[in-house]
This record gives structure tokens, sequence and C-alpha cells, in this order.
């Protein structure tokens, strides 16, 4: 039973997403933008949640708001390198905050597509959890200096099975995990 | 209401090498793991030791990297051993006069599951605790994780790594002057305009009335009682004469340590 959010991507609204990288090309911009597209979130134990596109196949890791807020202000984010393949509960980086050092597991397999750069200079922004803030962007004529755009994503995977994301919690049952 | 089961401690008596030591704690936390994911009698271990003189880099410091490399020359080069870790925290001390602490927890046995900073928390405060009580020593508030005896002088240390919930690596607190020698080679933790303290000169500033002789082991036991009650769990000391697999992973090591015979004092040069 798949608990989807379905999003009809408009210009101007919260779903547009990019990369925050200098002089960012307007090709940036995906096509499947101006398309409907079926999103689901899914959320693991280990408190990382995915945001997965079944249009592009792409599974935008970030860590969820309750792990940002147990961590305490994160320092230092290691990521892994694009083109690796990961397979689902793998360790693929790790987040540190007041002197620990908490490792990140891939929520589904595939291929790391792209990583946050921003994370490197600004390792503060997965404070930023997009998980209840959402995801927005300033929007201006000239896209690259778009500087309210601050989006707290770990990686992109590049899915090869979709039913995958089916054997993660979903947001209730992750509201019940953290409680329990 | 259930109580959590007693988290089982162990005081090493001869100071180990730190490699070893980081293997031992790997075996200990694949135990762990693999217990807990087909029963649920996985145990929740502190260990207490010194180490021989060795300096550690945390995560962030990338072991391949020049600045890393020449540094771990450098300081091989004067008489420690230079070991990377996946730890969080930057370079610091062990060495001989300094006890380490490594809690191996579960952090998922309490409902709801301690979060990191609140495991960090109740550590730093089991540290702050031992150095009123015992010793009358008096911490300052700072924005920095550790103990500081002022603005300029750090006592205790924590640097830890979390997966899936299990805890590896931990603190470390100075008790004789022996490590502030070591120290001095280093910029440790990052902070510049830092150096170390250890309760030995706190005490004989205070003029504290007390036995100035201090006792390493004695030292590990009021660090255990106190942990134990930040944390709400009975401390219970590890039963050495079973064949289970973490005793018999302890004892190898502890066989090892003898093995490897004197430590160097003071650094070479």
């Amino acid at each position: 039973m798949i608990s989807a959010l379905r999003q009809i991507s408009r210009p101007g609204s919260a779903a547009l997403r990019a990369a925050r990288r200098p002089a960012v090309p307007q090709t940036a911009l995906r096509a499947s933008l101006f398309a409907r597209t079926l999103v689901t979130k899914r959320y693991t134990q280990d408190h990382e949640v995915v945001e997965f596109d079944d249009a592009s196949m792409i599974g935008t890791v970030c860590i969820t708001d309750y792990a940002q807020s147990s961590l305490g202000d994160v320092v230092f984010v290691e990521l892994p390198i694009t083109g690796t393949e990961v397979a689902q509960g793998e360790q693929i980086g790790a987040v540190e905050s007041v002197k620990a050092a908490s490792d990140i597991y891939a929520p589904i397999s595939g291929v790391v597509e792209e990583v946050n750069e921003g994370l490197a200079d600004q390792p503060g922004l997965l404070n930023k959890s997009p998980e209840d803030k959402g995801w927005f962007i300033a929007f201006s004529k000239d896209l690259r200096n778009s500087e309210e755009c601050f989006i707290g994503w770990l990686c992109k995977i590049k899915v090869k099975d979709a039913a995958e994301i089916e054997s993660l919690m979903t947001a209730e049952a992750y509201k019940a995990h953290c409680e329990s | 209401m259930s109580r959590l089961p007693p988290i089982f401690y162990h005081k090493f008596a001869l100071p180990l090498p730190y490699a070893r030591t980081l293997a031992l704690q790997e075996q200990l936390h694949a135990f762990q793991l693999h217990h807990r994911r087909n029963s649920a009698n996985h145990k929740d271990i502190l260990l207490m030791l010194q180490h021989r003189p060795v300096y550690t880099a945390g995560r962030r410091q990338i072991s391949t990297s020049p600045e890393v490399e020449a540094e771990a020359k450098r300081l091989q080069g004067i008489g420690a051993d230079f070991v990377a870790t996946q730890r969080g925290g930057q370079t610091t001390y062990h060495g001989p006069g300094q006890i380490v602490g490594y809690p191996l927890l579960d952090l998922g046995r309490w409902s709801p599951p301690l979060g990191i900073r609140d495991y960090i928390c109740r550590m730093q405060k089991t540290l702050q605790l031992h150095l009123s009580e015992a010793h009358a020593i008096q911490h300052v508030p700072s924005d920095n994780t550790g103990v500081f005896l002022d603005e300029h002088t750090k006592i205790a240390s924590i640097g830890v790594q979390v997966r899936h919930r299990l805890t590896t690596h931990g603190f470390s607190i100075n008790v004789t002057r022996e490590p502030l020698a070591w120290f001095q080679r280093v910029v440790a933790c990052g902070l510049a305009d830092v150096s170390a303290g250890c309760i030995a000169d706190s005490v004989l500033d205070t003029g504290h009335a007390i036995n100035t002789d201090i006792d390493i082991r004695h030292e590990m036991e009021g660090l255990a009682e106190r942990f134990g009650r930040f944390f709400e769990r009975d401390m219970v000391e590890l039963d050495m004469g079973t064949k289970e697999d973490v005793v018999e992973a302890i004892r190898a090591v502890e066989e090892d340590a003898q093995q490897a015979g004197d430590w160097l004092r003071v650094p070479t040069s």
C-alpha cells in the first residue's frame, strides 16, 4: 500500500529544488518539474528519510528532524563519493556534532548520483532538515542569486528497485518508533 | 515497568596499546550487534583503562592528507604511537596517568532511545561530578565539549562514535602530571590557547587535605559509580571467571599488555 504525496510541480512552488553551487546553469532544472510526479517519503530506524520520485527514480536522502535535534549542532558531514554503488543498510557517511560521529546508512540501494557539496562549508545546513520546513527556493530572475535556497539534503541515489521503498517505515510508523 | 539491565564494567591494570584496544572495541561492538539481532542478551559495557603513549586523530582529519601524515611522523618521532580513528573530535593524547573510559552502550535500550546529545551530556556530568565530589575541584562551563578548569585549562575530553545506536570510544580524564608533557607537543582538540590540567595539580592548588597518593583504580571505581548515577543503571563489575565471548576478548588484551613490557614516561625530544 503506497502512502504517497502527490505533488504537482509549478514554477515557484515548493517542489523546485537545485543544488547550491556557484554558477548553476538553467538546465539544472529537471524536465520532470513541469509534469506530475509521485513522491514517496519513507523513514528508516536509524533516522534517515528518503523522498523518492518515481519518474526520475531518484531518492533524496536526509536526516530526520528528530535526528538533527537529538544530535545537536552539526559541525562536520562525511558524504559518499558520486558514482559509488550502495546497498540498502550500508554505511554511506557520517555526521559529527558535540564530538560524536554518527554513521549514516543508505535507506535504499542504488548509485550515488549527487552529493550536497554545500555541506562541506556549511554543515549546519543539516540542522535545517527539509522535513518540516519543506524545500523552497526564492525565485529570482537570475538563478545564481537564489541565496535563500537552503537545503539540508545529504545525497541523491539513483534507485534500481523501487519496491525497496516499501520496506521502509511510513511517517506514522516512524513517529511511533521515536516515541517507543 | 521493567528495570534496565546493569552496565558491566572492567578496570584494566596495565596500560594498553591503542590499536589493540581499538580492535577490542570493534570486537565487542560486533558481539553486541550480533547478539542484539539474535536475542537481546547483549551486554552494555564500560571499559576503564590507561593507554601507552599515543596520539589519536578523529574522523574529520583525513589520515592520508599531507598535514596528518606529517603530524603522525613527527609524533612517532618523539616516542608515541599515532592512530587515526572514526570518532568525533580532533587530535588528542592518551597515556599513563590518564584514565580512559569506553562506554559500549546500546542507546536504544532506553525508552525512548537515548539521544546523542543527551548521552554526551550525561558523560560530561559524570566527569564534572567526579571532580567535585571526589576532589573538590570545580569546573567552569564551556561551549566546547569536555571539562575545563578555566578557559585555558582542559582536564577531560570526550570523543564518541555511534553506529546503529551502539557507542564506541568515550572519555578521558587526566589524573597525574605524566600526560602533561605529551599534551604540550600538540594542539589538542583543535584548541590553540588551551593546555592540559590534571587532578593531581588541582588537588595541590586547593590545599585540600586529602591523601595526595592518587590511586588510579580507586579513581576508576569512583567514575563507574557516578556513571551509574547519571545513566540510572546499576554498575556491576564484569565477572572475569566466565568463558563468554566478551570476557575472553578482554582477557586476550590483558595478556597482550603484559607481553608489551615497559613504556616511555616522557617524550624523547
